[in-house]
């Protein structure tokens, strides 16, 4: 049962990080697109904006590799 | 890196001024600057004023101006033809050119005015041509001399057939007959044949229904239906033989004439340049003031030129860089060749201040190795590599495209190297038919953790680096504080890496108490130089650091991915399904084998590296040059 828990938690860090990444860059992502639309200078800004929420995932990746390496 | 400027005043006589900067615009490598303050100090600049343009100067601008403007709207009349250079000295026939323009761009007005009429009137009856073609067919049939009348419909569905039918039948008691056909453009077009007496009747009923009537122009209303398309038909040969004729006079006209009138527009864009750039000169009673900025590698390429064509009568200064005028240099990157492709990349971002490093040669040394550590697969890389190849020798004359297959080339060499070092080839499957398995330095699926630690040492080591680049900047702005900042933070990182590490047994526990002891030492200093919000940025950098664990995070994806092709493949049970579903599932991963990792590397750059030493903001060197 135990490991169930283990799996369970590994799989919340992840997927929870996921989801609050993919709302992040839903709404930047849609913004960004507006933005290019006037200015294409700002495309580098825009893959900086973009990218930023990444963050979130990866790091939940790395909790949830280490909770299944405990 | 970005290019060592020089702050240059040109002094002259005031009448070789126009040459002067003539000559200035034709070495294309100095820009104007027409903020003089940092030029010249308060006393000075009492007694230098704006170029003041004398009233000759004035009517000689509008004249250019007019006269450029009148030739403009000639050649919008004017096909494009390639034309031979013209011989005669532009300046030696202005009055002439402006004499004749005026009667040459009423001729070409009203060639293209006749011209736009006759092409509106060709579509128009184009539009007809449609139906010309369906209805032609039909028309063959029947016998013109017979007294019936006929009437043009066209019908949007079978269903409309059957309810036109019926009405037909209830107005004309049979006495009726369609034919139908599809035009070209899927249209059903019928000819309604009828007794002549009938024929008003059912116009005004297939009106009320509003089933449309095929209408020709009001010159071709009077006329029997068969005479109306084939009068049609010959008015489209005679427009189309009118535009002929205008588009071979104009084309006639812009070969004869086009070369000189080039020639002069040219020539006048050039002197307007000239004008427009006078008004950030300066002068006094006898003579001229150019401020600007020359890259330091081209002033004695603007020396010699001003000194060969005026004798040592204007002469080039060079003043000092003073720190308050650090922000106005224009900023203007040169990279060795292998370094130049990747100013790609920095020119995403908006240019980095004269005070500060260019990231161009830090990109492309380090974007190649990112992208190369997170595709790591000989297979991809060799396809990557050839791809490269392709498109530079595809798009040669497009420098963007050239300079982003020179970053795969590299990238794609890197990613064969990671590839040898991880033992893939187009996943496990290919090492393994080319026995690479003894290559192994680590195999990525099962390593999870070993190259974790491995990616967050590589992201500890850029963070660092750009922390020390940080503190050369500061030292090269002379802001004292922030350099120390830097340094004490490049130590308190380390030193809390080396605690986690001993922390953890991977180091020996004694180094525990020291560290600490130094950290104590180090956190005051650090918050003496950063302020208050010192740790919050530390913190900052910490994340930046683990940011860095999407090297094996994504490149941990791309193994998986490759697996699953080679699984999915060996599924199948079929060698040539499972080639084809190999070949398509590895297509996909190449994509994005591509598209992740250039990404993923840009981002770990332009966030985590550019924030610890890029200050963005710089102007653009933009020299006067010929277009």
């Amino acid at each position: 049962m135990e490991k169930v828990y283990i799996a369970l938690a590994a799989a919340l860090a992840v997927g929870l990080s996921a989801v609050a990444t993919a709302w992040a860059q839903s709404k930047i992502g849609a913004a960004g697109a507006g933005t290019l639309a006037e200015k294409p200078e700002l495309s580098g800004t825009i893959i900086i904006l973009v990218a930023i929420p990444e963050t979130m995932v990866i790091l939940g990746f790395v909790v949830a590799v280490s909770i299944l390496n405990m | 890196m970005i290019a060592r400027m020089v702050k240059v005043e040109i002094i002259g006589p005031n009448e070789q001024l126009m040459e002067t900067l003539a000559l200035v615009r034709e070495l294309g490598i100095f820009q104007i600057e027409p903020d003089i303050t940092c030029f010249v100090t308060p006393d000075e600049e009492e007694k230098i004023r704006s170029l003041n343009l004398d009233e000759k100067s004035v009517a000689e601008r509008i004249f250019f101006e007019d006269l450029k403007a009148r030739i403009d709207e000639l050649f919008a009349c004017l096909p494009q033809v390639e034309v031979r250079e013209s011989y005669l000295d532009p300046g030696r026939v202005l009055d002439s050119v402006a004499a004749t323009v005026q009667q040459h761009r009423v001729t070409c007005g009203e060639w293209c005015r006749k011209r736009e009429a006759l092409q509106k009137e060709l579509a128009e009856l184009s539009g007809y041509a449609v139906f010309l073609g369906a209805l032609e067919p039909l028309l063959a049939r029947l016998n013109p001399k017979s007294g019936l009348d006929f009437i043009g419909v066209t019908i949007k569905d079978p269903a409309a057939l059957e309810e036109l039918m019926r009405v037909l039948t209830r107005l004309t008691e049979g006495k009726f007959e369609v034919l139908t056909v599809k035009a070209e453009d899927g249209t059903l077009i019928g000819l309604i044949t009828l007794e002549q007496g009938l024929a008003e009747k059912v116009r005004r009923t297939l009106g009320d229904q509003h089933v449309p009537e095929l209408t020709f122009p009001a010159t071709l209303a009077d006329l029997p239906f068969p005479e109306k398309i084939r009068t049609l038909r010959a008015r489209i040969a005679g427009v189309s033989g009118e535009i002929a004729a205008i588009d071979r006079d104009l084309t006639q006209f812009a070969l004869r004439w086009g070369a000189i009138y080039q020639g002069v527009r040219r020539w006048l864009a050039e002197r307007l340049a000239l004008h427009t750039n006078m008004a950030y000169l300066h002068q006094t009673g006898m003579c001229f003031f150019i401020h600007g900025w020359t890259p330091a590698a081209e002033v004695a390429r603007l020396r010699d030129g001003l000194d060969k064509r005026f004798g040592g009568a204007v002469i080039v200064e060079e003043k000092q860089i003073l720190e308050q005028d650090l922000d106005l240099v224009p900023v203007t990157l040169r990279n060795p060749p292998y370094f130049r492709p990747f100013e790609l990349f920095a020119r995403l971002l908006p240019l980095p201040r004269y005070a500060s490093l260019d990231p161009t040669p830090f990109i492309a040394i380090c974007f190649p190795l990112f992208f190369g550590m997170i595709l790591g697969d000989a297979g991809y890389g060799l396809v990557l590599l050839v791809l490269s190849l392709v498109l530079a020798q595809a798009y040669r004359k497009r420098n963007m495209v050239r300079d982003a297959a020179k970053i795969l080339f590299i990238s794609a060499c890197y990613t064969i190297v990671f590839g040898i070092f991880y033992g893939e080839c187009f996943g496990e499957f290919g090492a393994r038919l080319l026995g690479m398995e003894g290559a192994f330095l680590v195999e990525r699926r099962l390593a999870i953790i070993p190259m974790l630690y491995f990616a967050l040492s590589v992201g500890m080591a850029h963070v660092t680096l750009g922390l020390l680049l940080g503190f050369v900047t500061a030292v090269k702005r002379k802001t004292g504080r922030e350099a120390l900042y830097k340094l004490v933070s490049i130590f308190v990182m380390g030193c809390l890496v080396v605690l986690f590490l001993s922390m953890t047994d991977i180091l020996p526990r004694l180094l525990t108490k020291p560290l600490t002891v130094a950290l104590l030492f180090l956190i005051p200093i650090l918050f003496f130089a950063g302020g208050v919000l010192a740790p919050l940025e530390l913190l900052k950098t910490i994340g930046n650091i683990v940011s860095y664990a999407r090297i094996m995070a994504i490149g941990l994806a791309s193994v998986l991915l490759a697996r699953v092709a080679n699984r999915f493949a060996g599924m199948t049970g079929n060698i040539v399904v499972g080639v084809m579903l190999a070949v398509v599932f590895h297509t996909v991963n190449i994509v994005l084998g591509v598209f992740s990792p250039t990404i993923h590397a840009l981002r770990l750059h332009y966030v985590e590296f550019y924030s610890k030493f890029v200050l963005p903001g710089g102007r653009k060197f933009e020299p006067l040059r010929k277009e």
